[in-house]
């Protein structure tokens, strides 16, 4: 037993420490192919921790004996591998089963949850109490809620993001130093049973005062703190529901139509996906996808209407009148169905989470390249797609594409999936070369990688001014002097430490 | 003050006609509303005139700004940006610091019809703003303070509540990119501005962290990181049909309200009543504006003379705990919907319709769209200021206001700021209600320094009591004095907050008088 492996079990317990060959490997393996993962690290030791005391423990020990920390949340594998270490000397802090949902609060519309909480668990909670989760479209349910919050995942209701940031509010966060902090209103006056006795709710993400840590740790990758909790902002659900759509055979057909609609404030979700995307969000085996997205236009735009009583069905009818009044003064045809979909099919990846991720059920495999841009830009992206696919040779046909406006309609996030049979090699290194070729092209264009994982992250910041990464360098030595969270992630190098 | 060998490295980035050091110029600066609440705090004479600058010097580009930001590090000067300049947290704070005045630096450098954002320089203001935006059917969020005021300034580096803030949100959430120099005077482009090919305005965060963090919190660094010189701004549809047709003279305007917009003022019984109203309203999603003003605000916001306010003493002693709501919308079947929510919500949370009892003229619809409302509370004593200002929920700012009263009362009844009966209360909700703050508007006489010694000491009561009893962080917690009062309560906050300006700013060559000082000065 190593030093190290002594001072962690003095820590957390025998139990949650562990050094086994096979614990090291199933945490290697949920990355190793990760095309984002240049040279997969494998951890020098895995520590589950329940308390957050125990977490300022371990990054106290990793400040004085210098290894690196990279915590992990979901059970669910990250697609875009943000759990992978960049640093030989690396232990993973296992957060799954700090899962306890702590508030769930209908009139301040918000709930309060650790970062273990996956979506399976927390969906039924929050429905029970008349509340919908803002979340990524379709995410799988053993995924950490509190992840996707902190990684800026797209939310698939437009109108409900006033700032890039929601629908995080709140944290609880023990910084790279190994202190506590709270972000927002929760920082105080007062402890959070204090604050919530005087009626708040932790619902005000900005400052203490003068500054926004919360906007520090999101999208850091567990960079410059570890969470111990949230607020996430909900919002009401609804009872009355009506899905609306447009197809298209060019993507340049919806975009108008979909301009007015944000403009609006109309539809509660709202985005744009292909056909092979759609058919693999409604069916669930790789046939199944196969014979839905021959029968279903190039591209759909899905509108999702909702209301509550007692003046849901006002609203909808409102709505409707609204929306079509609109296609029709644009020479749109809005579909009230689809052909070979039923509308409960659309309305259940609503709200919900799936067992099956849909990005895998169609080849078993899929790499993402996401960016952020406008509307307006993202025909000519997948123009540029487009024509990298088809140099490298790669099947057309399986690519997905998902375009989700964010922001109430400021920019949007533009997603490539890259399918591919995970088990068959020559498919695999081809699936592979695109991405890398299509990520650099892309960010060439101007694609804007907000949260580059991995390799993209080194790309990213060579195309960025230099005043960035020294202002984001001179940040990260606030709160992490010694690099000993996620070491190596994002522009935070190793030898900075 | 300020050294010739300074002043000419200065004068040489400008030219000699966009920099003075004339006390007669250098006074205007000075001069300030609330100024003497500010010099009362520092323990110095009521006076209305703050600090006198070093110089004022006025760039007409980023460019400039950067240089002279660059000779400052390199004198030692000291620099405090200033936009439109409305309060004292706009003057320089220390001697020898530089005003650096952005007023030619007043354009509109985008809009971005499609994409709902605009893209603007410091000395824009709202008003501004709005006249060109609405000629797309956009509308952009104003501060409480005014359609003068810098929608920059706003957004960047002061506080931001609104009374249209339940559908357009609060000044520092509306940020996407950002131009920003730094106090070394090196450029930072926030998110996907700062990237090489095809910068762009629409996002100001990332890759990675988001820098948004550093820049400003609840409340802006006032100037101490640096300076603000574009930052694009999310716009909202404008409320109803852009028209703007306005004839007749100040104050008597006449306005053509335009299709389709409705004021509401709703009476409820309690506080109880009010905090579901507030909530029940603002879940329907329907309202343009929705805060509650006490009775006393009511009959000033429809007011234009003392004379007119206290005529509405009928109205004003019916009057309980007024919910005031406005709507719009975009056609008339979105403007039968909304109308037929608002009275089924009237019935259902017992709220009495006091619309008609009170006299709404046109032109109270152009302040409430142009966000004018607030001076109105410039009627009585010719001077307010607010006290609280800590946002989270509706019940946490209800709250605030029933514990604030009896305290106003104390101090009213002591003399000093005027008696609103401790009712005064601005509590705006935000984004369709997830948020509400809470401030108390306090009239006082700026020219009695009985009268402003007065607000001083019950602000301080204020401050106090939202220690004591919970209520978030008031707005006015700047600078070392106040961050160390309240930082041990609160996380220490101050602590790291001081390592930010410590960073970026070890010299404290940008004014840290609002801000925090950096204790590494040499």
């Amino acid at each position: 037993m190593t030093d190290l492996q002594a001072k962690l079990i003095e820590i957390v317990g025998e139990q949650n420490v562990f050094k086994d060959e096979d614990v090291l490997e199933t945490y290697y393996k949920r990355y190793a192919d990760n095309f984002l993962v240049k040279s997969p690290i494998k951890p020098k030791l895995v520590v589950k921790v329940k308390k957050k005391e125990d977490i300022q423990e371990i990054l106290k020990l990793a400040n004085a004996q210098n290894f690196s920390v990279v915590p992990v949340s979901s059970k669910a594998v990250d697609p875009n591998a943000s759990d992978a270490p960049h640093s030989e000397n690396t232990i993973i802090l296992d957060l799954t089963e700090m899962n306890q949902v702590l508030i769930v609060d209908r009139k301040n519309r918000m709930c309060m949850i650790e970062p273990g909480v996956s979506f399976g668990q927390l969906f039924p909670i929050v429905k029970k109490e008349g509340l919908r989760l803002l979340t990524p479209l379709l995410p799988a349910c053993n995924k950490s809620v509190v992840t996707t919050a902190l990684e800026r995942e797209p939310i698939t209701i437009p109108r409900y993001q006033w700032d890039s940031s929601d629908p995080l509010l709140c944290t609880e966060v023990v910084f790279g130093t190994g202190d506590l902090f709270r972000t927002g209103s929760a920082a105080g006056p007062g402890t959070i049973e204090e604050q919530r006795a005087s009626g708040q709710a932790q619902k005000n993400p900005l400052g203490p005062t003068q500054f926004d840590p919360f906007r520090i740790i999101q999208g850091a990758q567990g960079t410059i703190g570890i969470v111990t909790w949230i607020s996430l902002k909900c919002e009401l659900l609804p009872d009355t529901r009506k899905i609306l759509y447009v197809q298209a055979e060019k993507l340049e057909n919806l975009l108008d139509f979909l301009y007015t609609l944000l403009k609006r404030r109309f539809g509660d979700e709202l985005f744009i996906v292909n056909n092979l995307n759609l058919a693999s969000l409604i069916r669930e085996t790789s046939a199944e996808i196969t014979k839905l997205k021959g029968k279903l236009s190039p591209w759909t735009l899905i509108i999702g209407l909702g209301g509550r009583q007692p003046y849901g069905q006002a609203k909808l009818e409102f709505l409707e009148a609204e929306l079509n009044d609109i296609a029709k003064e644009q020479g749109i045809q809005l579909l009230n169905e689809i052909e070979n979909i039923s509308n409960e099919d659309v309305i259940k990846i609503f709200d919900n989470c799936t067992k099956n991720p849909w990005k895998l059920r169609y080849l078993g495999g899929s790499q993402d390249i996401f960016f952020l841009t406008t509307l307006d830009k993202t025909p000519r992206f997948i123009d540029t797609f487009n024509k990298i696919v088809e140099s490298t040779q790669f099947s057309k046909d399986d690519i997905g594409v998902y375009i989700q406006p964010l922001v109430q309609g400021c920019n949007c996030h533009c997603e490539f999936n890259i399918y591919y049979n995970p088990s068959d090699t020559n498919i695999k290194q081809k699936a592979r070369e695109l991405f890398e070729k299509a990520s650099i092209q892309l960010m060439d264009q101007g694609a804007f990688f907000s949260r580059p994982y991995g390799i993209w992250a080194e790309e990213m910041y060579k195309r960025v001014s230099p005043v960035v990464v020294d202002s984001l360098q001179k940040v990260k030595a606030i709160f992490d002097p010694k690099n000993v969270l996620n070491r190596g992630a994002l522009c935070f190098k190793e030898e900075s430490a | 003050m300020i050294k010739d060998n300074e002043y000419e490295a200065l004068e040489k980035i400008v030219g000699s006609q966009n920099i003075s050091r004339e006390p007669v110029i250098l006074d205007t600066y000075a001069f300030q509303w609330c100024a003497e609440l500010l010099n009362v705090i520092n323990d110095k004479p009521p006076a209305r005139y703050y600090l006198r600058p070093a110089a004022v010097i006025l760039p007409s580009s980023t460019e400039e700004i950067q240089q002279i930001v660059r000779v400052c590090n390199k004198y030692g000067l000291k620099f405090k940006a200033f936009s439109t300049g409305l309060g004292p947290w706009n003057c320089v704070s220390t001697p020898r610091t530089i005003q650096i005045d952005l007023r030619r630096m007043n354009k509109i450098v985008k809009i971005d019809t499609k994409n709902q954002y605009a893209v603007v320089e410091p000395y824009v203001s709202g008003a501004q703003l709005q006249a060109e935006v609405m000629k797309f059917g956009l509308n952009c969020h104003m501060p409480g303070a005014g359609p003068q005021v810098s929608p920059l300034a706003s957004a960047t580096s002061m506080a931001g509540p609104g009374f249209t803030s339940a559908s357009t949100g609060f000044a520092g959430r509306n940020v996407l990119g950002v131009e920003w120099v730094l106090p070394s005077g090196d450029l930072l482009q926030l998110g996907a501005l700062g990237q090489k090919n095809d910068p762009d305005w629409f996002t100001g965060d990332g890759p990675g962290p988001s820098l948004r963090g550093i820049m400003r919190g609840f409340v802006g660094a006032k100037s101490g990181l640096g300076i603000f010189t574009k930052v694009a701004v999310k716009l909202y549809p404008f409320p109803s049909k852009p028209e703007w047709k306005i004839s007749g003279e100040s104050p008597n305007y006449k306005f053509e309200i335009p299709n389709y917009l409705k004021f509401y003022i709703i009476n409820y019984k309690d506080w109880d009543a009010l905090t579901n109203a507030l909530r029940r309203f603002e879940e329907e999603e329907i309202s343009f504006m929705c805060y509650y003003a006490s009775r006393g605000a009511i009959c000033a916001s429809f007011a234009n003379s003392r004379e007119e306010m206290f005529s509405y003493y009928s109205i004003h002693t019916r009057l309980k705990r007024p919910l005031t709501l406005m709507i719009g919308a975009q056609t008339e079947r979105e403007f039968e919907y909304k109308k037929k929510i608002v009275e089924g919500l009237i019935q259902e949370t017992g709220g009495k319709d006091y619309t008609k009892k009170i006299k709404i003229r046109d032109v109270s619809y152009a302040e409430a769209l142009r966000c004018l409302l607030g001076f109105h509370g410039f009627l009585i004593t010719g001077c307010f200021q607010s006290t609280h200002g800590g946002m989270d929920t509706i019940e946490m700012a209800i709250r605030m206001a029933k514990l604030n009263a009896p305290i106003k009362r104390k101090f009213i009844e002591k003399g000093g700021i005027a008696d609103d009966q401790g009712e005064g209360v601005w509590l705006a909700t935000y984004e369709r209600g997830h948020m509400a703050h809470c401030e108390m508007p306090t009239m006082y006489d700026a020219t009695k320094p009985e009268s402003v010694v007065g607000w001083v000491e019950y602000a301080h009561a204020c401050d106090e009591l939202d220690l004591k009893e919970h209520l978030g962080i008031p707005f006015f917690i700047e600078g070392d004095k106040q961050h160390e009062w309240y930082g041990p309560h609160c996380m220490n906050y101050h602590i790291w907050l001081r390592k930010i300006k410590e960073a970026f700013d070890p010299q404290n060559i940008a004014d840290p008088g609002f801000y925090i000082t950096s204790k590494k000065t040499s």
